[in-house]
């Protein structure tokens, strides 16, 4: 017995009808395309050495820019999807970044207690993939360039988020709260 | 890891006013290709094991002893707790019983002391000690977590190998070399081996005002008859602390 293996007009109308309904799910909830720039990043290039495991391993500047007028609390996810089990693998998660920066400035102190600088005051840093509450840059295994995504999140309300979240658990929490977002991707590779 | 500590202040106060020269002279240039920081005048530093005299050493040569003592150093900091790894001679623990029950440890102590200088230098531009004590914490962190490069296997095991003689050197019996002047057990809290106690001392470790008798266990002869014992099979990393 054979089965066709080609989609049928039920198939099709199935398809059809899940389709203008994503469509219309995305339509009510995607978020206003945020500008992320970095002085010392440059989008598809690879992430120079300070910011990485070979050199300083501090935190790269960043700038963005069209965040909606409503967001209430900013927050940014470094990761690299050609990483990690499963991927994402994370390297940085920083949340209650007041709305009113334009960035974050480079080299977040990683010392606990440490006070963040004035521009960012109140921004956490969360859990990331190396288990660690800091920013730790690219370290990949050699050969094979990796992606590092810097995503920005705009935020409707300044959420009662939590000391010491992860990638995952920050995503949950502001899952309905996410205004803006938008992100710069640079690379890098171990020879 | 930690801010500056006491520790911290001391010896930056004691090195400006003993106005000792702490920079090495050291040739050529970083691997980046930039002129080495190395040249440049270095005001203070978190460990100065150099200028320091020291009793001779057992298994580690002078050089990789510097190194260990600086990487004990920020492991348990000396600070608003109390003494750290260095007073408890952590070190000292680790030079003798490499000689012993550590023995077995002692090729990844010279490859990976080696590496972990290779790599301050090659991420940071200075040799370990040379680091202020933010990017000695950075650096160590970077090892622990195996990003860390140049090391035989992962940096992470040897990050986990150092911190595992370290917790022995610090917190082990002083009988073995480390834990000097018990100040390890007094970080803890730790009142001493007894092996009888009355009811008005359990009542006192309960109320933590037990006072610590700062007795090495091998001071009863109990333990010395055990002593003997274990003497015959000193080949376990994991035994005799």
């Amino acid at each position: 017995m054979s089965r066709r293996s080609g989609p049928t007009w039920r198939d099709g109308t199935k398809i059809a009808v899940c389709a203008a309904m994503l469509a219309a799910r995305i339509g009510a909830q995607t978020p206003q395309g945020i500008s992320v720039e970095s002085p010392t990043l440059k989008a598809d290039q690879p992430i120079p050495r300070d910011y990485t495991a070979d050199g300083r391993n501090v935190s790269p500047p960043l700038t963005w820019s069209r965040v909606p007028a409503g967001a209430k609390e900013i927050a940014v996810v470094l990761e690299d999807p050609d990483a990690g089990n499963p991927p994402p693998f994370v390297h940085w998660v920083i949340y209650k970044i007041p709305p009113t920066a334009k960035g974050l400035p480079e080299n977040i102190p990683f010392e606990p207690g440490a006070p963040m600088p004035a521009a960012v005051a109140g921004a956490i840093q969360g859990v990331s993939g190396f288990r660690r509450p800091i920013y730790r840059g690219p370290a990949p295994p050699p050969g094979k360039v990796h992606h590092y995504h810097f995503v920005v999140y705009a935020l409707d309300a300044a959420l009662d988020l939590k000391p010491g979240l992860n990638r995952a658990e920050l995503l949950d929490a502001i899952k309905g709260h996410v205004i803006g977002q938008g992100e710069l991707i640079a690379t890098y590779e171990r020879k | 890891m930690t801010f500056i500590s006491r520790r911290d202040l001391l010896k930056r106060a004691a090195v400006l006013g003993a106005a000792t020269p702490v920079a090495r002279p050291l040739e050529g240039r970083d691997d980046r290709g930039a002129e080495s920081p190395l040249h440049e005048p270095v005001v203070a530093r978190p460990f100065q094991g150099r200028d320091r005299v020291r009793e001779p050493l057992e298994n580690l040569t002078a050089g990789e002893m510097d190194i260990l003592d600086a990487v004990v150093a920020r492991l348990i900091p000396s600070d608003a707790n109390g003494p750290g790894a260095t007073e408890a001679r952590a070190t000292h623990y680790i030079d003798r019983a490499l000689g012993g029950a550590l023995a077995s440890s002692r090729s990844a102590y010279t490859s990976g002391l080696a590496a972990l200088d290779r790599y301050a230098r090659s991420s940071r531009g200075a040799l370990f000690m040379q680091l202020s004590a933010t990017d000695q914490d950075s650096v160590l962190i970077d090892v622990e977590t195996g990003a860390a490069t140049g090391f035989t296997g992962s940096s992470a095991a040897f990050f986990a190998l150092v911190l595992n003689h370290t917790h022995q050197g610090t917190f082990g019996d002083p009988y073995y070399g480390g834990n000097a002047n018990f100040v390890g057990w007094d970080l803890i809290s730790y009142p001493g081996v007894r092996t009888m106690v009355t009811a008005a001392e359990q009542q006192q470790l309960e109320n933590h005002t037990l006072k610590p008798n700062h007795k090495s266990a091998y001071e009863t002869d109990m333990f010395t008859k055990a002593t003997a014992q274990n003497m015959s099979h000193e080949s376990s990393d994991k035994e005799r602390v």
